[in-house]
């Protein structure tokens, strides 16, 4: 590790200082060594004041979303080695920031609390007890699979305008979530995901910038599936006109 | 349990935006082709576009078709783009936007498809 | 819980300048200020149609002004630029499934590209033969 890459990180310490400031560290690096390692070398040698997070270093948690050059990235699944002299981590964009690296995700947690992302089904045929499980053909999964690789990043989130705009916006993650169970063959849910979904700051927020889908480190194209949830948000707006 | 309150005029904006912005991508290119650049450009002899032949053509039937596919649903998507760009740059109010968008896109769908249907029936 | 202080960056109306995704988006969302203005000439050359000969005349006049040509030069730019953008936007909203498999992206494009490509020959083509 002979070489080292000077990174500016974004703080924001509110008991010091009201604003963000930037402050620069001196990193080695080589081949292998991800922006989430230089994090940690920064807190481990350099200034243990240094707040973030990170769990899995595996592109597998979602934790460790920041933003590098004002791109919305996964820390550890991002390598230093892709970037030139210009290192810039700040926080992931357009949620409120409580430290450094640290933001608030609650409202990202409410939206995905709205669609109820689970499988609901009250149906007298559901499973019930031990031995008895649903069947899934392998074309009923493709239907919905690559929608279920979330992780729940939220880079999404940083990457869309619009709900940089409007935090009441749904996002892409969220609707994704919805889509993921509307498709699911098991679920009987899709009507009380609707409702949400055909508000104005549902699926009618979105004009289809697409860096959602640009960012996700998990090829979800989560652009794809708010645009269906439009196809399927006016089939319901339908139905519930002509039903008065 | 919250209260939903569903967008209900959302879909048909929408819907007319994505007609629109196929008849954009597939219809439009035709037809700025022949009567914006070979007709003025006489690349097309201009016996091509003779009024009396033309009259029955442009007032008649193909006319509803392209009054509807070259200019009522295309206004619908252009303008459906400018009251989303207006609300992406933090121009005006989006209840208000609503009404002038489309609005505009109503009164260029009425000029173009109502002139064809006064001389069809 | 009381939450932590916190601060929110707030977004500037500038926004899209900040990322060539963003540029290419505006630019995306700007092809229909040139579609407007053709629709407009259309509108005209209907009205034109019905007003009678002279109108005509005048309005073939208008279209053949230098700056009108130019600028539908830019609307026909426009359109192949939202129709690049559009494309391959479909198979990802629409996507046409056989069993477990999934429709090659690029053929629905190649097969939306055909079409604008007959679509447009026909045209010139049926004027051509009026001439
Ligand atoms: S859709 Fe992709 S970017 Fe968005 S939260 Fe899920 S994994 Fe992260
Ligand atoms: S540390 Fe878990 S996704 Fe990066």
């Amino acid at each position: 590790m002979s070489q080292t890459k000077s990174i500016r990180v974004q703080r924001y310490l509110p008991e010091q200082e009201p604003e963000p400031f930037w402050q620069n560290y001196e990193v080695p690096f080589d081949e292998s060594t991800s922006i989430l390692d230089a994090l940690n070398y920064i807190k481990d040698e350099l200034d243990n004041t240094l707040s973030y997070r990170w769990s899995c270093r595996m592109a597998i948690c979602g934790s460790c979303g920041v933003m590098v050059n004002g791109i919305p990235k996964l820390g550890c699944k991002t390598f230093l080695r892709e970037y030139g002299t210009r290192v810039d981590i700040s926080a992931l964009a357009h949620f409120p920031v409580e430290r450094d690296l640290v933001v608030d995700m609650d409202i990202f947690m409410e939206h995905l609390e709205a669609v109820k992302p689970y499988i609901i089904d009250k149906s007298k045929g559901r499973p019930t007890g031990e031995s008895d499980t649903y069947r899934q053909t392998p074309a009923q999964m493709a239907r919905y699979h690559q929608f279920s690789n979330c992780i729940n990043c939220g880079l999404c989130y940083a990457a869309c305008p619009q709900f940089g705009l409007n935090n009441q916006f749904l996002g892409p993650a969220a609707i994704t979530l919805a889509q993921r169970y509307n498709l699911d063959n098991r679920d009987k849910g899709k009507r009380e995901r609707m409702a949400a979904l055909s508000e104005h700051d549902g699926v009618w927020s979105c004009t289809f910038v697409g860096f959602c889908s640009t960012v996700c480190p998990k090829h979800v194209d989560p652009a794809a599936a708010v645009n269906q949830g439009k196809i399927e948000a006016a089939k319901y707006t339908l139905i519930n006109l002509l039903n008065g | 349990m919250m209260k939903h309150h569903i967008a209900k005029d959302e879909p048909l904006w929408w819907a007319l935006f994505s007609a629109g912005g196929i008849c954009f991508a597939m219809l439009v290119p035709a037809a700025i082709l022949v009567f914006g650049l070979l007709m003025p450009m006489g690349i097309i002899p201009a016996s091509a576009f003779d009024y009396e032949s033309l009259r029955g053509l442009g007032l008649g039937w193909p006319g509803l078709i392209f009054a509807g596919g070259v200019i009522a649903l295309p206004a619908f998507h252009a303008l459906h783009r400018i009251r989303h760009s207006c609300a992406d740059l933090m121009l005006g109010k989006e209840s208000v936007n609503k009404v002038w968008a489309y609005g505009l896109a109503s009164l260029m769908s009425l000029m173009a498809v109502g002139v064809v249907l006064v001389n069809l029936f | 819980m009381q939450k932590p202080a916190s601060y929110r960056p707030s977004m500037s109306r500038r926004w899209w300048l900040q990322h060539q995704h963003f540029v290419l988006y505006m630019l995306r969302e700007a092809t229909v200020v040139p579609l407007v203005f053709f629709a407009g000439c259309m509108i005209a050359g209907l009205w034109a149609l019905n007003s009678g000969a002279e109108a005509w005349v005048s309005w073939q006049a208008f279209m053949a002004n230098p700056l009108v040509i130019l600028i539908n030069l830019l609307t026909l730019a426009a359109s192949l630029f939202h129709a690049a953008t559009f494309f391959p936007l479909m198979p990802r909203v629409m996507p046409i499934r056989i069993g477990a498999k999934t429709l090659p992206v690029n053929a629905i494009v190649g097969g939306m590209w055909a079409v604008v490509a007959i679509i447009a020959i026909a045209l010139v083509a049926y004027f051509i033969w009026r001439a």
